[in-house]
């Protein structure tokens, strides 16, 4: 049993910071939640107290502390449909404005990262298929990376648990899904639509393969990274970007904490990040 | 009641001026820059903005330009509350959309009859 | 139509690279007109030593956002001096976004900073004064503390000494208690300082249970 406690002064301070740095508000209502992580990151750093622990976490150079906490702090499940309000914003508001202002036939070009084991991309090819009203006059090249190749290969495989398909109606289960041992398949179809690669978003070289992209998916990556980073992958992003794309980030994310490069949009689904239109 | 957002980078100053104005019995939201403040914007209707100049991403003049030029938002008045008080400052400052300048620190009377002035509360 | 997929290991065109990527082929490609032209001459020449001062140049010129962003960015992963004189040099500008974005960066810099930041917070602009307490507020260094202390003894402006007392509710200790009911005792018709420093003791005195 910890001998270490929060006061309601350490909740406040750390609450501040933690708000400044991610832009995630921790209510009174969520002290329980907070506390118990703050003690577990206390105690796994070895410090003696809040107020040493919170001196390691504002001076540590690596970041990683602050890093942990963030992990700590979130919730980290990847699944089908997940932060589904998104896609509705995709189908019903982003692809509109995208394909009027288009001047020619070229693919429209969408990017998950990071691709993780592929729910995200391929939720985004399932619900185009199901909701888009335009895939049939536009093509569609979807693209997702991630730096870790055993997931990029996981996620080309398109094989997943029963936990990960949890939220998906049942008639697109049946669609796009055949039932395998210990999960489900998805279907050839499907895993021809999405291209995966290895790509690590800080290298340069890495990211000069994307071009003219319209949408990036970038959910709960950005908020793992310290703020040089943060910045170097909007700029990454940015020079990626076709005048008027969009950026998704995760729902506790905000472009407040990461650049000014983009201008804020609100559609009825959701608030996304445009590349401005005209020259900045 | 009247909502107010109170942008600014300093939670102390933001505290400070929740403090004030929520005793006034007005509710109160944060935002610690321009763009945080702009998502908040887009999402609610607010009756008056508390502007700081100096914030990281997008500054003052930055957040009352951009909405200022947004169609689908309510208009609401602006005081610019910052520690520049130069007349070039003020000027930036009307140019950008601001109703009111204010210099920092500011003082609770003050402040409260130049929002309840702008929230036509009060009599001139 | 529908999903399509193209090669993943695409050929950058070398009809598309003009100019030699070379340093004087860089350096003629910052001042194009093209702004996204611009920033890619930025970004490689972060990659070139001594590139610090022909950017230092642009900056002062560069009115598009995005390429000073750029400009920025590089100087800091550059570093060396005359990046970080261009980086200081932006805190006197007339120009909000640019002193903002510079102090951002300049958070971030502690190694660099550390020299330089003793002099700015006794400058002889008050704002260029404020923005370096705003540059101690991530600034990993054991002296802190004790610069924002002397700072609330001794700087004359109300401003200053504000932005100095929010951080220390942040990361003062018990050292910097006399320190700040001296301030409350300076400016005692500013019902902000007064609200600040009480909220800074408190803070400290809950700290130290």
């Amino acid at each position: 049993m910890s001998s270490i406690i929060i006061s309601e002064s350490d909740f406040l301070k750390f609450k501040e910071y933690f708000y400044r740095k991610t832009g995630m508000l921790f209510e009174d209502s969520k002290r329980y939640f907070v506390d118990k992580r703050l003690i577990e990151r206390i105690e796994a750093t070895e410090s003696d107290n809040f107020r040493s622990y919170f001196n390691t976490l504002r001076f540590e150079a690596s970041g990683d502390e602050l890093q942990q906490l963030v992990n700590a702090m979130t919730v980290n499940e990847t699944y089908f449909f997940r932060e589904e309000y998104q896609f509705k914003c995709l189908v019903n508001s982003m692809l509109d404005e995208i394909t009027r202002h288009k001047k020619d036939n070229s693919p429209i070009r969408i990017w998950s990262v990071p691709s993780a084991s592929g729910e995200e991309p391929y939720s985004i090819a399932i619900y185009l298929l199901e909701h888009w009203a335009g895939i049939d006059k536009w093509d569609i090249e979807i693209v997702s990376s991630d730096i870790d190749t055993k997931i990029v290969a996981q996620a080309k495989r398109g094989h997943y648990s029963t936990r990960s398909v949890q939220n998906l109606p049942k008639p697109i289960l049946a669609k796009y899904f055949i039932p395998q041992a210990g999960g489900y398949q998805i279907c050839e179809d499907l895993r021809q639509a999405v291209e995966f690669s290895r790509v690590n978003i800080m290298e340069p070289l890495d990211v000069r393969n994307f071009r003219d992209i319209d949408v990036i998916f970038c959910r709960n990556l950005l908020i793992y990274f310290d703020n040089a980073s943060r910045r170097q992958a909007a700029e990454m992003f940015f020079d990626s970007m076709k005048a008027g794309g969009f950026v998704c980030l995760g729902h506790s994310e905000s472009m407040s904490r990461i650049s000014s490069l983009f201008r804020v949009r609100k559609f009825p689904d959701a608030i996304v990040y445009q590349k401005p239109l005209e020259a900045l | 009641m009247k909502h107010i957002l109170v942008i600014d980078d300093a939670s102390t100053v933001r505290l400070y001026h929740r403090n004030i104005l929520e005793k006034a019995g007005y509710s109160i939201d944060e935002a610690i820059n321009g763009i945080e403040a702009l998502e908040k914007a887009l999402v609610k209707s607010y009756d008056l903005y508390i502007v700081d100049v100096n914030m990281p991403k997008l500054d003052g003049y930055g957040f009352l330009k951009e909405f200022r030029r947004l169609e689908d938002v309510v208009q609401a008045p602006a005081i610019m509350v910052t520690t520049e008080a130069g007349a070039n400052d003020r000027t930036l400052g009307y140019a950008a959309g601001a109703n009111l300048y204010m210099t920092k620190p500011t003082k609770p009377n003050e402040l409260l009859s130049y929002v309840r002035l702008l929230l036509g509360e009060v009599a001139e | 139509m529908a999903f399509i997929k193209k090669q993943t290991s695409q050929v950058i065109n070398e009809d598309e690279r003009k100019i030699p990527r070379d340093f004087d082929g860089l350096c003629l490609e910052l001042n194009h007109e093209d702004s996204k032209v611009r920033r890619w001459a930025v970004r490689d020449l972060a990659q070139l030593p001594n590139a610090s001062s022909i950017l230092v140049t642009r900056l002062e010129h560069e009115e598009n956002a995005s390429v000073r962003t750029a400009i920025l960015n590089a100087l800091a992963k550059l570093g060396d001096t005359i990046a970080m004189n261009g980086l200081v040099k932006c805190l006197r500008s007339e120009d909000a976004a640019l002193r903002n974005e510079a102090i951002e960066i300049l958070k971030e810099l502690p190694y660099e900073v550390a020299p330089i930041i003793e002099g700015l917070l006794i400058d002889a602009d008050s704002d260029v004064r404020i923005f370096a307490v705003n540059i101690l507020e991530s600034l990993r260094h054991q002296h802190v503390e004790q610069w924002l202390i002397q700072v609330i003894e001794k700087d004359p402006h109300v401003n200053v000494c504000s932005t100095a007392l929010d951080l220390l509710s942040e990361v003062g200790t018990e050292l910097a208690v006399p320190a700040i009911k001296q301030l409350k005792a300076r400016f005692p018709d500013e019902p902000y300082i007064c609200f600040s420093a009480e909220l800074a003791l408190q803070r400290i005195e809950d700290g130290s249970r």
